[in-house]
């Protein structure tokens, strides 16, 4: 062990005397290092503070032709937004297109994923291509079909017509990242239950699922927030149902001027966003970055 | 001959797959078909009943319209400088976190941000910031001695802000998978580099950087589709504007098929978009190894 670190320290490896200018430069780089991350780290997070104190301010401060950084913050903004109302029908909606998308997607995703990522048989590359590639599809080749045959139909303004298309963005995504999860699971698990005699179901429901929970979990959360963020078929094929993302921007439409209240709206629905990635943060990196990382 | 065991297993395999299945080929083939139909078509909701096939029409109109190549300019010109502007950043980003020992998962917590919240939010704030004469933006320009911007009222800046919001939310995309890729990194080929006397920067490039090169490839292709059918950022940030100057092919399907409701001609603008991307990610995906099932039963 001790061994080990004696080589893997490059100071200790490099017996060539260190010219000033180089120790310096070495002293240096950590602290360096450092201002860019958190510089990086300040231009993530700015746009969020940003918002977060536009919508703690007066009129006066938010409209202030120098921008205030020092203010009286206040709640009206909030309790303008709560009283009025709307908003909680936005929540409503949202909450149900997302629920109800997660429960479909993840009913219909897992089994296959699960074959896919365990089985061998013909065509199974090109299947999973096949599902990824409807990821790829752009939304308007989908959207335009979808916006027909809703005004003639009636799915216009439903939930189902929603849940629908919700379905079939989020559905490959499931397949794709839970194919990821039971990769990881080790091959002896279903040959252990084989040899005590278990179905290929059983194999799949009483062995595999169980150990799997923590990945579906997973999806499942990075459904919901897909779903919960999705603008474009919620704006389309919705008029009365407004998802968060809509209602937002039906504010932003109206009220251009409202910077206060609209911030309130905005921040309110980041919320339950926020939430999620501060609890599961780990999972959601792997998901979004579409199981590129483990 | 085929026994019983392999018949049993073969049907597992079929009714496990049969539902989501049938369900994506319904809401993705089917659609793709529909609109292959109609952009053959002089189809529109103002007269729907009047409708006659035109052949290539569509297409034709399309690709002898100005507008589409500079909405096509304009995809490919957002596309490629946001994806390598993200790009850079993102690996550059990634590798000195690699090197960070201090507040690491507050920092990876931080990059996380961005890309997890939701986008309208997200770019309702960047419009107050980007406001010519209240917003903070210039504020901050104006402290350091800079001119102002009409930050989305010149085509040119209009471009730039877009890929500036992009940049925001999906730099830390392409930063995660390369952390990723660093941590998974074999670390022996970097030792024995630095043991032979080379250089940080060297060593970054020479090996580093190509031992990366798998886990970069899906996150370039990743973002790169995405990218090319970006529609929130742009669509409340610019709406396409000022004039045409931000007005992407998505942009330009969404407002021939919903605002104007032709839907062969944006039918046909969706197309050419599908047969792109599926072109490029083949070109690109199937020589990355993501395909292959690991374990085998």
């Amino acid at each position: 062990m001790a061994e080990m670190t004696m080589t893997s320290s490059p100071d200790r490896v490099n017996l060539r005397p260190l010219s000033p200018a180089t120790r310096l430069a070495r002293a240096l780089a950590p602290w360096a290092r450092r201002l860019i991350l958190w510089a990086f780290a300040i231009w993530c997070l700015f746009p969020i503070y940003w918002l977060a104190t536009m919508s703690l301010k007066r009129q006066v401060d938010a409209m202030a032709r120098t921008p205030r950084f020092w203010f009286q913050p206040i709640w009206d903004n909030y309790l303008a937004v709560i009283k009025a109302g709307d908003i909680w029908n936005y929540f409503g909606s949202s909450l149900i297109v997302a629920l109800a998308t997660t429960a479909v997607a993840l009913a219909l995703g897992i089994p296959t994923a699960y074959v896919l990522a365990r089985y061998r048989f013909r065509g199974n590359s090109d299947f999973g291509f096949w599902i990824l590639s409807t990821r790829m599809t752009p939304p308007v080749a989908m959207l335009i079909p979808f916006f027909v045959l809703y005004v003639r139909t009636g799915l216009m303004d439903t939930y189902p017509g929603l849940v629908i298309a919700h379905v079939a963005i989020n559905l490959s995504i499931v397949v794709w990242l839970m194919k990821g999860f039971f990769e990881d699971l080790p091959s002896e698990l279903e040959e252990a239950a084989f040899m005590d005699g278990a179905t290929y179901f059983q194999a799949f429901r009483q062995i595999c699922l169980p150990v799997a929970l923590p990945g579906i979990a997973a999806v499942a959360i990075l459904s919901f927030l897909f779903s919960w963020n999705e603008f474009l078929f919620s704006l389309v094929l919705t008029n009365e149902i407004r998802t968060v993302p809509v209602g937002l921007y039906s504010f932003v439409g109206y009220q251009q001027v409202r910077w206060g209240e609209l911030s309130a709206s905005a921040v309110l629905m980041l919320v339950p966003v926020l939430a999620f990635v501060f609890i599961f943060q780990k999972q959601l990196v792997r998901g979004l970055t579409m199981g590129a990382t483990k | 001959m085929r026994s019983s065991a392999a018949r049993s297993r073969n049907r597992f395999i079929l009714l496990m797959l049969a539902p989501a299945t049938v369900l994506l080929a319904g809401l993705t083939l089917i659609p793709f078909v529909v609109s292959v139909g109609f952009s053959l078509t002089n189809y529109s909701l103002t007269a729907p009943n009047d409708i006659a096939f035109i052949g290539l029409g569509n297409y034709l109109a399309l690709f002898s319209s100005s507008e589409f190549w500079n909405a096509a300019w304009i995809t490919v010109l957002f596309t490629v400088v946001a994806v390598g502007l993200q790009l850079v950043l993102g690996v550059g980003i990634a590798a000195l976190l690699h090197h960070e020992t201090r507040a690491v998962s507050a920092l990876r917590l931080i990059y996380l941000l961005p890309m997890a919240i939701t986008p309208v939010a997200a770019v309702f704030t960047f419009r107050m910031m980007f406001n010519p004469t209240l917003g903070v933006f210039n504020y901050i320009l104006k402290t350091m001695g800079l001119p102002a911007q009409d930050w989305l009222g010149s085509p040119t800046m209009a471009l730039v802000s877009l890929i500036l919001v992009d940049s925001w939310q999906w730099t830390p995309f392409i930063l995660l998978i390369a952390a990723g890729g660093l941590a998974a990194l074999d670390e022996e080929p970097l030792e024995a580099a630095r043991m032979d006397g080379a250089g940080p920067m060297a060593i970054f490039f020479q090996h580093t950087l190509p031992m990366l090169f798998p886990y970069l490839a899906v996150a370039i292709v990743f973002r790169s589709i995405d990218a090319f059918k970006t529609f929130d950022i742009i669509f409340v940030l610019t709406n396409g504007g000022p004039g045409v100057a931000t007005r992407t092919l998505n942009l330009l399907a969404y407002k021939q098929g919903i605002e104007f409701l032709s839907m062969g001609y944006a039918a046909a603008i969706a197309i050419v978009m599908l047969i792109v991307t599926i072109v490029a990610s083949q070109l690109f995906l199937r020589r990355v190894d993501l395909f292959k099932p690991k374990a085998a039963l």
